[in-house]
């Protein structure tokens, strides 16, 4: 179980700023009086831990994605369910037929022990759709919920799978629902569509079945007039009420964008006096979206008590056939009873068949996204003989980079560079000069279009993704850290690391102090709404990860955020602790990062056009001792105006 | 408007032109208004239970409230009689055939009309009325929470309050809509007995025996399920926020090779969320079936009793048929009642939340004979101030300074010293603990908020931008200024440029589509939406700290024009910033420690060389190439 150390804890109602955080989530809203509940229901749960999971770049079920592929592994099981379904609908439907049975055998005929049996058969058919529903519920969930962990887990790898190309130019929101959504319309489609479409399919034909027993005249009556009727209606609601639902989907999520963009500035909102602008802008919204619910409202109020209209009028239908047929004595009384206890049968299979509708049209649309998903092929990718890297001394030899993101837009252009084991190599540049490209080549994020990248002389190309990251460390720009505990981030390339070499790693990089002052220490969760790290200390933890990975050789896309003074001054001390020993490629976006390198490398159109000590750069007189030159007189302006 | 004009004759100018921000502001909205204010608002007492506490805003649409529940009655009533004719068509037309069918076919058709329109009115009305009370709801919250100070803001999560604006007010509507036909339900029930009472007191008896076992397993299947479903719930967030973060962080999963053991984590709690959905289907299918099945045993007696009874004499053939009907309707009540208690449960807790927040008082109000604040001349002054945060530690501690109508200074001190606070007291964002704020020698508790406010213009360090055009932030203060004056506004506040190299100009809306601004060009667009707003008194809380320096300067070239007349408090870091200012004051400790002029303290003062000497070495790694 991963809910946190402190369990069920609810949230807190108005909690204080940065208050104890870690054991809200992921349960922000438990309320207090169902806490002990679900504890209850979780003790029976069985310790379910991780399971080792085969993970290949390369080789896995490239078979396209198709919903009898995905559901034949349980046909028998399937099967099963459809004989149980058969099986309970022909004991539930069975009832109107019992009570003619006794109406006009027992009753007229005055025979007691008719009476009896009917009553008996009646308890016993009673039990058999217990029994078989009861079996039914569970065989297909199982099944679904056996479906559902097997789909999800292929999705979630293949996500792994692919490379960092795809995810910058696919929008997260897509691939989230891809991982969510989908799959979720998927469950719907087998337990709605396919198991809901068996009990309605079967429930039509048993009762049209039973009715054409009784008398063939007035079932085919029925079937013709009430039948159509009620279809046709359903059909309507159908249809009106999906757009006007559609429409309610839209209004509620204006009215929550605007609760939320206005709570985030209601500094602002206060500031410039539009309280009141601002009120009746939202009563606005929020009026918009009540009306939306009318309409809704409007076709909801139609069709229910449509529906039992239709039915009291089919009643009167069959008694203005039947009726008459009785007093003909083409038809029994109870053949009349059975007709009417019919009738209502027939509804609400076809208010479900109709309503099924939709599950299919979401669930075929998620099948073909998902199987669009799935054939999606990683760009870069492990040759079937890639080899382990051996351990590397860290030197780096890029040769005639050709690189573009998109066709046309070069990036690099034969670019050649060569780093030694141990230095400390910065590049500098403009914006969009391809600097942070290189870096993304030398962790083979992305592949070159031509030329090779070496590290110890093995080509890239040729060996193990996971060899090669495990012995290179890339630090992204951005610290992103995990909602999970302090320990499981700076312990994420190690998750087996013990808490002291977490604790050693932090007090590494000079962040130990910190983290030992949080509630839960390096338990403490990391998360948005739970305690506050600031900018500096996320960074530090981002190197501390860095440092517990013990990589060969760095590759760190320096961050752009403003610090304060201390922090910065931290994170220098905690680099140079980093560093040390390692060779590293940096993305200087500092100047003072940059000086303090063995060797810079100034990038500019993908090329790089100088490279030296900052000493021998200086002196080049070129564009670095220029951008330097710019850099240093900006700090040197301001103290003249003084 | 010409931003170039000196304030005071532009002041003159304004009353005509009507661009005065506090007359459009108090005039604002209103005009807007598509949909009429609420009627009602919660009781105010807080002793009184939740639904009295309610009732107001539900006396507020009585009219068609009423208009439903005489529908309902009428309808479930023709609805109860029908079994009840069938009976008497069977007996008296089929079986001894001493009366016509057809006036039977006609009474059963005609119930069967007026229970479909009577229908129709009543969930119409009942669903208008829900739709009603929410929205009444939504907006009385909402005018809340625009009420409410930054003092409430600054202790509560806002998550907490969208949570209670949006599911707790969807609980309750919930309960608002399916409530009502519940009780109607209810209601129909009784009829159904009573109906059936008439009939056959045993056989009465016997039909709804099974029933209290359809409740019990009811109420059973609820309480078990509700937790498991929180569960589930929990537990799918789970699996979101795996894969949420997996797409955020996918840099690091993939630079640190974490992708088996994220597969692993999701895997295991997928696993999870599969025990939980069986554990749920199982107690689903422990009671559901035999619930469903209940009533059935009650048709299964109704065939053996009351066909001995009809054997006996004492009943008819009709009567096992309507009984048999009646038994299909009685379940219903019985099936939702469990469902009943535990949204009433649920929407009193949830009503109780949205009381919470709504018995909230705001920290900062009206006086009741304020008046309102009009063309201040400017003069400022902090009369022995003392002030903190909540129950934080004191930051302004006798703090007291007078600055001259027109004159601009600067503040400086270190972090936390108070500085920023001073800004905060003037626009009345809080209130002072002791001592007194005045504007031209006036409290400004005395002022109405909406005056003052629109007289003192803070802009903030890091500036709240809306998710909207950039002329509209802009404008945000007047939405109703001219294309043009919002163009001076940006080339005034050094924001014209960027604005214009965007594809969409000033129509880019800011959030969306890669328009993401840096910190410099934020701070840019809320000065330009200051200066719009056109306040008396500016307060530049370190309002260009992530501008670049050089752009800084020219940006400071430009206001130097605009701040003429105008009394300015600059906070700030930068030496370029500081020497805008008349005057520069040093706090420390939450109080005036040093005051004069810039060249005279660092001449004199050793604490301010000091802090400025710290603030130079930070500008040095803020400067990037």
């Amino acid at each position: 179980m991963s809910f946190g150390g402190g369990g069920f804890a609810p949230g807190p109602i108005f909690g204080g700023l940065g208050g104890q955080g870690g054991q809200n989530l992921p349960f922000a809203g438990v309320p207090e009086e169902l806490r002990e509940k679900v504890d209850r229901v979780l003790e029976d749960e069985p310790e379910i831990s991780k399971q080792a999971i085969e993970f290949h770049p390369e080789n896995y079920d490239r078979r396209p994605f198709g919903l009898w592929r995905f559901l034949a592994p349980h046909k028998v099981a399937l099967g099963g369910a459809l004989g149980l379904v058969v099986l309970e609908t022909l004991a539930l439907q069975a009832g109107p037929m019992l009570t003619k049975v006794a109406i006009d055998s027992g009753i007229r005929a005055g025979k007691i022990d008719v009476l009896l049996g009917v009553a008996l058969t009646y308890l016993f058919l009673i039990g058999i759709t217990i029994f078989t529903s009861r079996a039914r519920i569970i065989v297909t969930t199982r099944v679904g919920a056996d479906l559902m962990v097997r789909l999800r887990v292929r999705l979630f790898t293949h996500l792994q799978r692919l490379s960092l190309g795809f995810f910058t130019q696919e929008k997260g929101g897509v691939l989230f629902s891809r991982m969510t959504s989908d799959p979720m319309s998927l469950a719907q489609l087998f337990h709605e569509g396919l198991v809901q479409l068996a009990v309605q399919i079967f429930t039509l034909l048993v009762v049209t079945g039973f009715i054409l027993s009784l008398n063939v005249k007035l079932a085919l009556i029925l079937l013709v007039s009430v039948i159509p009727a009620m279809t046709v209606m359903t059909l309507w609601f159908r249809s009106a009420s999906a757009d006007r639902f559609l429409a309610v989907r839209d209004r509620i999520a204006d009215v929550l964008a605007h609760l939320q963009e206005s709570l985030a500035g209601i500094r602002t909102v206060t500031a410039f006096n539009r309280n009141a602008y601002t009120t009746v802008e939202h009563r606005n919204i929020v009026g918009d979206y009540r009306e939306a619910n009318e309409a809704t409202a409007q076709v909801n109020a139609l069709y229910g008590p449509g529906s039992e209209m239709v039915g009291i009028l089919g009643q009167a239908v069959l008694f203005f056939v039947g009726g008459r047929m009785v007093l003909q004595g083409e038809l029994t009384v109870g053949d009349l009873a059975a007709f009417i206890l019919y009738l209502t049968a027939f509804f609400s299979p076809i208010q479900q068949l109709v309503q099924l509708y939709s599950v299919y049209q979401q669930g075929g649309a998620a099948v073909v996204k998902l199987r669009e998903f799935l054939a999606i092929v990683p760009e870069v990718s492990e040759k079937a003989d890639a080899y382990e890297l051996p351990p590397i001394d860290g030197a780096i030899e890029l040769e005639n980079l050709d690189f573009s993101y998109t066709e046309g837009q070069q990036v690099l252009r034969n670019l050649n560079l060569q780093i030694q084991p141990g230095e400390t190599f910065a590049l500098v540049g403009s914006t969009g000069s391809g600097k942070s490209t290189i870096a993304k080549l030398v962790s083979r994020f992305y592949e070159p279009d031509r030329g090779t990248v070496r590290i110890d002389g093995h080509d890239l190309r040729d060996i193990t993704f996971r060899s090669l990251r495990s012995q290179v460390g890339v630090i992204p720009q951005e610290p992103f850290l995990f909602a999970s505990s302090v320990r499981d981030n700076v312990a994420f390339a190690r998750p087996d690391a013990s808490d002291e070499e977490v604790l050693a790693a932090c007090h590494a990089v000079g962040v130990d102090e910190q983290v030992l002052k949080l509630p839960e220490g390096i338990h403490t969760m990391v998360h948005e709404r739970g305690v506050t790290l600031s900018a500096g200390e996320r960074q530090l933890l981002a190197l501390a990860r860095a440092f517990l990975a013990g990589p060969r050789l760095l590759v760190l896309d320096e961050a752009t955020s403003n610090l304060d003074l201390r922090s910065e001054a931290r994170i220098e001390q905690a680099l140079d602790i980093l560093l040390e020993g390692r060779t590293a490629l940096i993305i200087a976006h500092r100047m003072a990062t940059a000086q303090r390198a063995d060797r810079i490398g100034v990038v500019d159109q993908g090329q790089i056009v100088e490279i030296g000590t900052h000493g021998e750069l200086i002196a080049q007189e070129g564009r670095y001792a220029a951008m330097f030159e710019t850099w240093a007189s900006a700090g040197t302006t301001e103290k003249e105006d003084q | 408007m010409n931003l170039r004009v000196p304030a005071n004759t532009r002041r003159s100018g304004s009353a005509s032109t009507g661009s005065d921000p506090q007359q459009e502001s108090a005039a604002a909205g209103e005009a807007h208004a598509r949909f009429a204010a609420p009627r009602g608002k919660i009781h105010p007492d807080r002793d009184l239970g939740w639904i009295r506490r309610l009732w107001p805003v539900v006396a507020g649409h009585r009219g068609i409230f009423a208009i439903a529940l005489g529908a309902s009655i009428v309808s479930l009533l023709c609805g109860v009689a029908v079994p009840r004719i069938m009976m008497a068509a069977i007996d008296q037309a089929l079986d001894h055939r001493t009366r016509a069918l057809s006036g039977f076919i006609f009474l059963i058709a005609g119930l069967g009309l007026v229970r479909g329109i009577g229908g129709y009115i009543s969930r119409s009305f009942l669903f208008r009325v829900a739709y009603a009370i929410e929205n009444d709801l939504r907006v009385l919250l909402f005018e809340h929470f625009s009420r409410l100070s930054f003092s409430f803001y600054d202790r509560v999560q806002s998550g907490q309050l969208i949570s209670r604006a949006n599911s707790d007010i969807r609980t309750l509507q919930m309960f608002l809509t399916f409530g009502p036909l519940m009780c109607l339900t209810i209601l129909s029930f009784a009829a159904a007995i009573g109906l059936m009472l008439t009939i056959s007191v045993p056989l009465t008896v016997v039909t709804i025996l099974p029933l209290p076992f359809v409740a019990i397993l009811g109420a059973r299947l609820g309480r078990l399920t509700f937790p498991i479903s929180w569960i589930v719930q929990a537990r799918q967030a789970e699996l979101a926020t795996t894969v949420e973060e997996n797409l955020s962080g996918v840099r690091v999963v993939k630079a640190f090779a974490g992708e088996r053991s994220q597969i692993e984590q999701f895997d295991q709690i997928a696993r999870q969320l599969q025990w939980i959905n069986i554990r749920q289907a199982e107690v689903q299918a422990a009671n559901a079936p035999a619930m469903e099945a209940m009533p059935r045993i009650g048709t299964a007696m109704v065939l053996l009793i009351g066909g001995w009874l009809t054997m006996e004499g004492h009943l008819t053939i009709g009567a096992i048929v309507a009984f048999t009907t009646y038994v299909v309707m009685l379940q219903a009540p019985f099936r939702m009642f469990g469902f009943f208690l535990m949204m009433l449960q649920r929407a009193a807790a949830s009503a109780l939340r949205i009381y919470e927040v709504l018995d909230e008082d705001p920290a900062v109000v009206d006086r009741t004979n304020a008046t309102d604040l009009h063309n201040p001349s400017g003069t400022l002054e902090f009369r022995n101030v003392f002030f903190r945060y909540a129950d934080g530690p004191r930051v302004l501690d006798d703090f007291s300074l007078k600055i001259p109508a027109g004159q601009s200074i600067a503040i400086v001190g270190r972090t936390g010293c108070g500085k920023s606070t001073v800004g905060r007291l003037l626009a009345r964002f809080y209130d002072v603990n002791e001592g007194v704020v005045l504007i031209d020698g006036e409290d400004v508790r005395d002022f109405t908020l909406e005056s003052l406010r629109a007289q003192v213009g803070v802009v903030a360090e890091d500036p709240f931008l809306f998710t909207a055009a950039i002329h509209d932030n802009i404008a945000y203060a007047r939405p109703t200024a001219s294309r043009e004056d919002v163009r001076e506004a940006a080339r005034a506040a050094g924001a014209l440029e960027f604005i214009e190299n965007l594809p969409e100009g000033f129509d880019s809306v800011i959030g969306e589509r890669g328009y993401d601004l840096s910190g410099g060009q934020r701070q840019r667009i809320a000065i330009a939406r200051s200066l719009l707003a056109n306040p008396r008194i500016l307060i530049l809380d370190d309002a260009t700290s992530a501008i670049d320096v050089h752009v800084e300067r020219t940006i400071h070239e430009k206001l130097g024009d605009l701040l003429v007349n105008r009394t300015t408090i600059v906070i700030a870091h930068r030496l370029s910033t500081i020497a805008l200012a008349d005057r520069v004051i040093l706090i420390d400790e939450g109080r005036v420690i040093a005051d004069g002029k810039h060249a005279d303290l660092m001449r004199t003062e050793s604490r301010y060389a000091e802090v400025l000497a710290h603030f130079g070495e930070e500008e040095e790694k803020e400067v990037t190439p």
